[in-house]
């Protein structure tokens, strides 16, 4: 394994406190073929953390991988300090939105309150604190109006909303959000970052996979650069420059000039 | 819910043993099985049917209940799942394991084939999921094969049965297109615990079930056992098709999964109601199909059950409220007369609009010019106005009553405010808005015209410069002079 | 007399081939002339993931066999082929129908339509039993042993053999044919269906016609195996071939291939074991496919162990 990659890699951060997420040498293969590569990272508390990269990149292999929803071919993840089967319910997660079938029999109301069912622990029924809780959940992305919608009905931001009102549900303290901006209008993409922003200043960690390179450097404090190992972890200024992202993306072209845009107004 | 469909179950039952009391006729007929009496007529069959007159009707009767119930019951995760073609592998492939539970002691002995049948059916389906996970092959592919792959070896061992010569009264030959009449105590016996067991299970473990179906991932990150979840589904749904093959039949038993989950999921949008509606129409086709079977000599049950299941299914294709192809194309219909409707207002709105008003009716002529339709066609427009009182005519002539004024200024108010929205907040062309504004128009609800008057400040200006009739007139109390002489109704009243 | 009947060489392994070729020969042969034409259709099936629309179709045809004969009062071959495409077309089109116009899915939908048709059937043939010449042991189990001793048919003055090999042969001679007219048809109607569509290629006819292929194959096939085990002979050989090789030309190959292996097989197998031959065949073809499966060159179970072994040496390198 090629030594310089590693050490780049090695951003980390203050060693000491207790931190949220620790990876440390993680690689996962489909099949013989491998997709994310000795991925090392210690990750602050209480910041909103951007994972970016080109498709196949392995962002949502990552934060699955972390989740433990991928089995890792090697290496370990740490979850505040613990493995992650014990630390499940202080991890919160939003899918992606395709993952699901939107015709499933559930109404907006059953998918937030699915997201109590961590804490509630196996076989007991959700209770009127739950009921309320997760009503506090919606009238936080501004869904109560839709609580007795089937899903099927709603549009590609209020799904996106509804999930992120199921993760709040989790009361947790790490979030894992999978492209929680794919297909969303400009109104659901400000209400989602204000309410991200809000989390992080209750002192929560956020992971939110993202793929907009102009937005990205003003919507987090902190960027993962990911192309299957790596490339950069750090805080947005330090790590949001031509030289790493051309590194992340590769001879992409058109990608490339998106990231000259990017940068270039971010010289300006 | 669960507890209620158990005891209508007992409260029917408790009638049939009210009805044995009573008739003492068919009492004689106690002993005998129904697939041995050949000579009866059909009314008779039905008679003793309907009555519950002896032990194999009334055995019948609640096999198939209890089977609708585990069936409709589990169907409903494997519907929502897409799994359904999961219950057809998993039907045929304990067919191997019948055979062997027959050949434990040559006999029909329920606990053996239950226990044979459960093995080959776990064997069956954790094949499928090896072949999908170690080759190329896909689900499909796979649950092809091994559908058939078991099913042939099922039917190579019942073919060596029969050669035996206890063979042929063993009855297997039974489970492949079901016989309701050959279910016996203690098939009930077992039913019985199996149908406890999964109501027991499905409503102590609703949630998780719920959760594992919907997004088995997220269920992981909420701590969830999900792979043991899935793997107690699967095993639950295996007990149901072993116990619903005497009288289904290997061949058919998926349907009975499918089809009455398939007709709930058309009724309702909710997870409990499905599985409720489902073990209710499950419950209703078993009994429906028994009877069926019974009013022949030698007809098997099976098949009579999946087309009383399908009967229901196609009702509810097409007459299910809101999700049926007829409530549908009704209102698909009222809406494209609706809007044919205030399309024909609209033109008599601004033919008058163009003379300021000055007339109070059209010329169906006009209209014709307008609308760009011919004569005929307007005449029927016309026709469908005077219909719900929008309008009426004298001779050739039109005019609006106050409702068709109201609509007609409500229609033209949306369409002109839309377009407005467009070029002001969209920042479009004023000659691109037009066709848009065309359709938004008949949708816009009375909440969204008002947002849109407040984000457009109450402006009374299209941006073609034509005026917005104003909310008062459209209201129909016209009591300023502005409003008046914009609606021209104001002005004749 | 045991379940397992006595083992005896000649009897299960010399006789088939010498003293009584006349009648096995004939199985073996049908055996063999089911596998390939169904293979054959299987394996475009396995292509576009369809292979239970296979066994749909292979459920449904039965009503339209039994309305033909009840129609026509004749089991003759074009009204059984009529009636099959009939029951085929609806079957397909009835799956469309549920699954654009609801929100049940196609899985649901083929469950659906194919045990309501096939429940149908099977009322029917119980209902008119008298005048039906089919019995509910045919549909599933097939009449294999009974081939061989049906008059064979002539034409033209040279005795050919028994009417259902010859009209399973016509089958396979038909599919053959398709496949080398409308090979790159075919083959980018089934890889890229869109490209195909901007191509000019009808895809929703293709569809339909590789339906009615289907039908015509299975309603030939029906009477030796039954309706259960095509399914397994259309899906055995196209998944072993497809352990095999990447390429669609040599899948072909390895079906045929497959399918005169498990003929001979099962025919062995169901002499020493004296049971169902059309079942014996389903066996020894599932006993091929597990053999591909363990020792297949890309994703055979030995080769991926081999590989993970390797795999692991050399990343501690």
């Amino acid at each position: 394994m090629d030594l310089s990659d590693r050490s780049s890699s090695l951003t980390t951060a203050p060693i000491g406190e207790e931190s949220p997420l620790e990876v440390h040498d993680l690689t996962v293969a489909y099949r013989k073929k491998p997709v994310l590569w000795g991925v090392d990272l210690r990750a602050p508390a209480g910041k909103l953390i951007g994972i970016l990269g080109p498709n196949g990149a392995g962002k949502s292999t990552l934060i699955k991988a972390c989740m433990g929803l991928l089995p890792a071919s090697a290496g370990w993840v740490k979850v505040f300090g613990k493995p992650i089967n014990q630390s499940l319910l202080r991890v919160g997660y939003v899918p992606q939105r395709e993952s699901v079938d939107w015709d499933f029999p559930v109404n907006v109301m059953d998918v937030v309150l699915m997201g109590r069912y961590g804490k509630l622990g196996l076989f007991r029924r959700p209770t009127a604190a739950d009921r309320s809780c997760a009503r506090d959940c919606l009238e936080r992305v501004k869904m109560l109006p839709f609580a007795d919608r089937q899903i099927s009905n709603l549009s590609g931001g209020q799904q996106q909303r509804v999930f992120l009102a199921r993760a709040l549900a989790q009361e947790s303290d790490l979030y894992f959000m999978d492209e929680p901006f794919a297909g969303v209008d400009a109104a659901t993409e400000t209400a989602i970052i204000e309410l991200l922003h809000e989390l992080r200043h209750q002192g929560k960690t956020l992971f939110v996979v993202h793929h907009d390179l102009p937005t990205a450097r003003n919507y987090f404090d902190w960027l993962l650069l990911l192309n299957m190992r790596v490339v950069a972890f750090g805080p947005t200024e330090h790590v949001f420059t031509y030289d790493l992202l051309q590194k992340t993306y590769g001879g992409r072209l058109t990608i490339l000039s998106e990231v000259a845009e990017a940068v270039r107004v971010k010289e300006a | 819910m669960i507890p209620l469909t158990s005891s209508s179950a007992r409260q029917f039952l408790g009638i049939g043993g009210l009805f044995v009391g009573l008739n003492s006729l068919t009492t004689t007929l106690c002993a005998a099985r129904i697939g041995d009496i050949t000579e009866t007529v059909w009314q008779a069959q039905a008679l003793r049917f309907l009555t519950l007159a002896d032990p194999s009707v009334r055995f019948a009767v609640l096999g198939t209940v209890l089977l609708g119930i585990v069936c409709g019951l589990l169907g409903g995760f494997l519907v929502v799942r897409r799994m359904s073609l999961v219950g057809d592998a998993l039907s045929h492939a304990v067919l191997p394991g019948v055979a062997l539970g027959f050949l434990w002691n040559m006999e029909k002995d329920p606990v053996a084939i239950f226990i044979g049948a459960t093995v080959a059916g776990l064997l069956g389906t954790g094949l499928v999921h090896l072949i999908t996970r170690t080759t190329r092959l896909k689900e499909d592919a796979a649950l092809g094969m091994i559908l058939a792959g078991f099913f042939g070896a099922g039917l190579c061992l019942m073919s060596m049965f029969q050669r035996l010569p206890t063979g042929n009264k063993t009855g297997i030959d039974k489970f492949l297109f079901g016989q309701a009449s050959a279910i016996g105590a203690e098939d009930i016996r077992l039913m019985t615990v199996v149908t406890v067991l999964v109501l027991g299970l499905i409503c102590v473990g609703y949630k998780e079930f719920l959760l594992v179906s919907f997004d088995p991932g997220f269920s992981k990150v909420c701590a969830l056992p999900t792979r043991w979840l899935q793997h107690g589904l699967m095993l639950l749904l295996t007990f149901s098709v072993v116990i619903a093959l005497q009288a289904v039949g290997a061949v058919l038993v998926s349907a009975m999964l499918i089809t009455p989950a398939a007709t709930a999921y058309l009724l309702t949008d909710r997870m409990h109601r499905m599985l409720i509606y489902g073990t209710l129409i499950g419950m209703l086709s078993g009994v429906t199909g028994a009877f069926l079977s019974f009013l022949g000599t030698h007809l098997p049950t099976g098949p009579f059950m999946v087309l009383s299941a399908s009967g229901f299914f196609v009702v509810a294709f097409f007459f299910a409220p809101n999700r049926g192809v007829i409530p549908r194309w009704w209102m698909a219909r009222s809406q494209r007369i609706r809007i044919v409707r205030e399309n024909t207002l609209k033109a008599v709105y601004q033919i008058l609009e163009n003379e300021e008003f000055r007339r109070e009716s059209v010329s169906l002529r006009e209209l014709a010019e307008r609308r760009r339709l011919t004569f005929d066609e307007v005449f029927r427009e016309v026709r469908s106005l005077i219909s719900v009182n929008f309008a009426t005519a004298v001779d050739d002539s039109v005019a609006l009553t106050p409702s068709g004024w109201q609509r007609a200024a409500s229609i033209v108010r949306n369409h002109r405010l839309w377009e407005l929205y467009l070029t002001h907040a969209v920042q479009m062309a004023p000659d691109h808005v037009h066709d848009d504004a065309e359709k938004i128009e008949h949708v816009l609800g009375e909440d969204a015209v008002r947002q849109l008057e407040r984000r457009l400040e109450f402006a009374d200006r299209d941006p073609h410069g034509r005026p917005i009739p104003a909310v008062q007139a459209i209201h129909g109390h016209p009591n300023g002079s502005r409003e008046k002489r914009v609606t021209g109704y104001g002005k004749s009243s | 007399m045991s379940f397992i009947p006595h083992f005896s060489v000649h009897q299960v392994f010399i006789a088939p081939w010498t003293t009584d070729i006349s009648s096995y020969g004939w199985i073996m042969l049908m055996t063999f002339l089911v596998g390939a034409a169904c293979g054959l259709v299987g394996n475009y099936l396995i292509l576009r993931r369809m292979a239970l629309m296979g066994d749909a179709i292979s459920h449904s045809v039965l009503p339209g066999i039994v309305v033909a004969f009840l129609v026509t009062g004749s089991r003759g071959t074009v009204p059984m082929f009529a009636g099959a495409v009939a029951a085929a077309v609806l079957t397909t089109v009835l799956i469309e129908v549920i699954h654009r116009h609801s929100v049940i899915k196609q899985d649901a939908a083929i469950g659906i339509a194919f045990s309501s048709l096939f429940a149908l059937g099977v009322i029917l043939i119980a209902v008119f039993a008298d005048t039906v010449d089919l019995d509910q042991d045919c549909v599933l189990n097939g009449e294999l042993p009974l081939i061989a001793v049906s008059p064979p048919m002539t034409l033209a003055g040279m005795t050919l053999g028994p009417p259902a090999v010859v009209r399973m042969g016509c089958v396979l001679f038909f599919s053959c044919g398709l496949i080398l007219l409308f090979y790159k048809e075919l083959l980018l109607s089934s890889f890229d269906p869109a490209l195909a569509s901007a191509m000019g290629l009808r895809s929703g006819w293709i569809h339909q016609l590789l339906m009615i292929w289907l039908s015509i194959t299975v309603v030939s096939a029906f009477e030796a195996v039954g309706s259960i085990l095509v399914i397994a002979m259309l899906i055995l050989p196209g998944a072993t071939a497809a352990l095999i090789s990447d390429r669609l030309v040599v899948r072909l190959g390895w079906s045929l291939v497959h399918a005169a292996l498990s003929a001979v097989l099962g025919l062995h197998l169901s002499i020493g074991l004296d049971c169902s031959p059309s079942g014996a065949a389903v066996v020894a073809g599932s006993f091929l496919f597990g053999v591909a499966w363990v020792f297949g060159p890309q994703d055979g179970l030995v080769s991926r162990w081999w590989s993970r072994k390797e795999g692991r040496t050399e990343t501690l390198v």
